[in-house]
């Protein structure tokens, strides 16, 4: 069977998940042809060990995402199963060329073995399905739930100029000041209790979050004693919240707060108590300060991104 | 994105007995009840108002005199009015009282017995929710027994005059009309009174314990003068009063059902969670024993109160079969209540727990519309033939 | 102007999903609903048709259990309701053949839905129907007018919004929207018990049957996760946050 996987760009450089994409492929024992959209990337591209070949599509499209036309150009020189990333610009991409080729989709692929039978989680991850794929088929794989290929390769490139009509014309820029998201619509967050010891301190949750991409919730205690605004309140008479993450610094965990976040899906406690109720409900639970701890979970984080 | 937990307990799947046009009312109430008023009744509880913002959406949402045919009037089922009573009360009795009051004591008594201008000057603004009414029938003095109130109404030309008082009247003070029951020369009428008619007041009574989120008030008639045209023609005596009181009653029958889901699944909610000596407390037999009773009582009450929606919408119930549901129904609903803020310990006295609240409501809605002796009773004549509410015999 | 709007219906995002030999036992959903994001793609839909006077066709594919929601949509002002009946899962090329058929047998001028339906997450059906139509496509919009010839929507950019304009049919997958979806109330609700639903076997359309290109095999419970662990000290962040986006998949 023949892959075509389309780099997934972070820029002008390729985007970390694009080795990721290679890595997957290789390790069901294939080599793949990867088509890089306006040229961008394709030597680091070409050194990645599983590339067969570079394809990089030039063409005035390319200047700004539009996901027709490039999906129109990029199909035109794909064959057998296409293999992008799961990012909205490539599922978007995806399904356009499936629909093209006739080609079933399958989007936001966590495994893949042979031949090929992927697995999907559905049901916003309560469940998960593995489906064998017959025939040329287009596949996104979720970031960061595959391997890495590594470097050490001279894959050949090659060039092809072609553009598409752009069917979708910007005709204003809004710039919004980045509004933090609400608790009950982030995937990640991180809330505060007493612990914290003052609400100025709140500060470096705040920037957590925003490197995180998160919203900032609170214990009742701040809201009530602090006066930290109603909506952020996570628990019994404020919000109930299900995230994928909910880190939870400086909160004891009382009965009231656990309901509102208990069915997160993953939860991370920082208290310097280690009796704090907060931690029978952890994933992982750092007995530890937040002045010392916050920090560090900082540092870490950066370092991923 | 509507994405709420609650489920209402429903053991015996009585709700798969409702048409679709009643699952589709009930969700309709049921997902506004989570959005706008669970969220906010803490707050409206603590402070003592009925918040304006409920009455517009009810409006709205067309759920006011539910069961009425005509004049702009949602002429639903009185199954689809149970619903409707069940959903507003697992928010709150407070919020349910306010919509028995409009639909079935104020709009009701209109439409039955009122002439045909009455009908069509006051009953489309009362289902849209832009003019309150209220009903005058108890008296400082005369509660259970309405047929010896002293409210008087004389005849004086072009119009009437009415002295007297009325306690205990939801949505009095907020009220742009109330359907009062005086007595016309020793006869029990109908008069409806607006709000600016001169010689009438109703002042808010405050202090209550109980229905802290609804409108209590009097209603004073000091020479109040009203115009020949606010009698209504087509009733005499105690039939009028107490036909309206038998359909409020039978939303009442619903309304319990629905705090007394709040209460257990707030119960149950709890016991899972509150750990103690190691283990969460609904593994304990004493807690599993109460929740058990609590829903067995629920599905004895979710068949009473069906069986009677089907033999009001079928004309086949007399007012004896309304008693047994409310009194029931209430009667278990308080119990439950009382048994859920236990189950709740410390945790539920506070308000981050709706138990208590619905406990004390209840206390009120087992005392209006009929106590529950009253209703007692109203069944033991029906069974023997002999009344016993009074000492003649 | 004829809207159309494709719903999909899926296990409330509440409801349990309990596997029972290797499959979702779809029988113990306590509650089905809209998929949440095709609730903002009617609410914009009623939008524009109270705007331009116009059609709103509500669409779904699915088992007779979906009729209930293009009921709901009509409790809420949809015109036209439309069921293509399949009770098998189709693959992605069969949907969104289907979908085509019935939007060009309509002559519609704009199709909206929802970025991704909750039981799938894919958002294929978007940018693949847009395709099949040779309509132009914006996903990920927040809201969607009709103004002179084009369709004015706003999307995502790089530095917060943008506004962008197509024209000619068009296809838009909707974020979370400017609003959310109106309540019904009583009369919506009865007139939607009169509305008659159309009923469409993909046969009828020359489509239809088992997918040969997909086949299921199996569909799991989530991996268990590891018992929680407490870290005395701040030693172990490095391997929790490791963990968090490696394992878990959640940053």
């Amino acid at each position: 069977m023949k892959f075509t996987i389309i780099a997934e760009m972070n820029g002008d450089l390729l985007h970390p998940t694009t080795y990721q994409l290679i890595g997957a492929i290789s390790e069901i024992g294939s080599e793949s042809i990867v088509i890089c959209p306006n040229g961008k990337g394709s030597s680091e591209a070409s050194k990645i060990k599983g590339v067969e070949k570079i394809i990089s599509v030039n063409g005035d499209c390319f200047d700004l995402f539009d996901g027709s036309a490039w999906a129109s150009v990029i199909n035109s020189v794909c064959e057998g199963t296409i293999v992008a990333s799961a990012s909205p610009n490539g599922r978007e991409i995806g399904a356009i060329i499936a629909a093209k080729r006739g080609i079933p989709i399958i989007q936001d692929v966590v495994a893949i073995s042979s031949e090929i039978t992927v697995t999907r989680p559905i049901y916003s991850g309560k469940a998960t399905e593995t489906l064998k794929i017959n025939g040329d088929s287009v596949i996104t794989l979720r970031p960061n739930a595959f391997e890495s290929a590594e470097v050490g390769n001279d894959a050949p490139i090659s060039i092809v100029d072609q553009t598409s009509d752009v069917r979708v014309a910007v005709i204003e820029a809004i710039n919004k000041a980045s509004e933090r998201l609400d608790v009950t619509e982030a995937d990640i967050i991180i809330s505060g209790g007493r612990g914290m010891g003052s609400i100025d301190n709140f500060s470096h949750l705040e920037s957590m979050a925003d490197t995180l991409g998160a919203a900032v919730g609170a214990s009742r205690a701040v809201v009530d004693e602090w006066g930290m605004p109603h909506r952020m309140q996570v628990g019994q008479t404020g919000k109930t919240v299900s995230p994928s993450l909910y880190i939870a610094v400086g909160i004891s965990g009382a009965i009231q707060h656990l309901a509102g976040m208990r069915s997160s899906k993953y939860i991370v406690a920082i208290n310097k108590d280690p009796d704090a109720p907060i931690f029978t409900v952890a994933d992982y639970g750092i007995v530890a300060s937040w002045e010392e701890a916050l920090p560090i979970l900082k540092s870490e984080l950066m370092k991923l991104s | 994105m509507r994405n709420m937990d609650y489920e209402a307990l429903d053991f015996y799947e009585v709700d798969s007995l409702l048409s679709d046009e009643e699952r589709m009312v009930r969700d309709m109430v049921r997902d506004w009840v989570d959005e706008e008023v669970i969220p906010n009744i803490e707050n409206a509880c603590r402070e003592g108002i009925f918040p304006d913002e409920w009455r517009v959406a009810l409006g709205e949402m067309g759920v006011l005199g539910a069961p009425l045919k005509g004049y702009d009037c949602p002429g639903l089922s009185y199954t689809a009015y149970g619903v409707i009573c069940r959903e507003l009360e697992r928010g709150d009795s407070g919020l349910r009282s306010f919509a028995s009051v409009q639909g079935s004591l104020a709009m009701y008594p209109i439409w039955d017995f009122g002439s045909e201008e009455q009908k069509m000057h006051y009953l489309p603004k009362m289902a849209s929710g832009e003019w309150i009414g209220c009903f005058g029938l108890t008296e400082p003095d005369y509660g259970s027994n309405p047929g010896d109130m002293i409210t008087k109404a004389e005849e004086m030309g072009d119009h009437y005059i009415l002295n007297g008082a009325k306690m205990w009247i939801t949505n009095g003070t907020i009220a742009d009309l109330a359907v009062v029951w005086a007595k016309l020369d020793g006869v029990i009428r109908g008069f409806i009174v607006e709000k600016n008619d001169p010689g009438f007041s109703a002042p808010e009574m405050k202090g209550k314990h109980s229905l802290k989120a609804s409108v209590t008030s009097e209603l004073v008639f000091q020479d109040c003068k009203i115009p020949k045209d606010r009698i209504l023609p087509g009733v005499k005596g105690l039939r009028g009063p107490f036909s309206c009181l038998n359909n409020a009653r039978f939303g009442i029958s619903w309304g319990a059902i629905g705090a007394a889901q709040a209460c257990f699944y707030s119960a149950k909610d709890y016991a899972l969670s509150r750990i103690q000596f190691d283990h969460p407390i609904a593994s304990y037999q004493l807690v599993q024993n109460k929740l058990s009773w609590m829903l067995r009582e629920i599905t004895k009450a979710q068949l009473l109160a069906y069986h009677l929606g089907q033999k009001k919408d079928d004309g086949q119930w007399i007012p004896e079969h309304i008693s047994l549901a409310k009194m029931n129904n209430v009667d278990i609903a308080l119990e439950i209540a009382r048994v859920a803020r236990d189950i709740h310990g410390a945790n539920g006295i506070l308000d981050e727990y709706p138990v208590m609240r619905h406990m004390a409501n209840l206390e009120s809605v087992k005392t209006y519309e009929g106590t529950h002796d009253i209703h007692n009773l109203i069944l033991g004549r029906h069974i023997t033939g002999i009344q016993s509410f009074t000492r003649e015999i | 102007m004829n809207i159309a709007v494709l719903l999909k219906q899926v296990p409330d995002t509440t409801a349990k999903i309990t596997i029972s030999n290797g499959k979702v036992d779809e029988n113990s959903v306590s509650k089905w609903s809209m998929s949440p994001y095709d609730e903002y793609a009617l609410e914009s839909g009623l939008k524009m048709k109270e705007a331009t006077g116009g059609n709103l066709i509500a669409i779904t594919c699915g088992p007779e259990r979906t009729k209930k929601m293009l009921t709901d949509a009509a409790a809420v002002g949809a015109d036209t309701l439309i069921h293509i009946s399949e009770d098998k899962v189709l693959d992605s090329t069969q949907v969104q053949n289907l979908l085509a058929t019935v939007i060009n047998n309509n002559e519609i001028e704009v199709v909206l839905c929802g970025k991704q339906a909750a039981d799938t997450n894919s958002g294929s059906t978007g940018p693949g129907v847009a395709e099949l139509l040779d309509a132009a496509c914006v996903t990920m919009v927040s809201e969607v007018s009709f103004s002179g010839n084009s369709f004015i929507s706003v999307r995502p950019s790089n530095t917060g919004t943008e506004k962008v304009s197509t024209s000619g049919i068009s296809v838009f997958t909707f974020d979370k929207g400017l609003s959310e979806l109106r309540r019904p109330n009583v009369r919506g609700i009865m007139m939607a018990k009169k509305k008659v639903i159309e009923t469409i076997k993909p046969e009828e359309l020359g489509l239809g049957g088992d997918s040969d290109r997909i086949i299921l095999q199996t569909q799991n419970s989530p991996a268990e996760k590891e018992p929680g662990q407490i870290f005395e000290g701040v030693g172990e962040i490095p391997t929790i946050v490791s963990k968090l986006r490696n394992e878990a998949n959640v940053i």
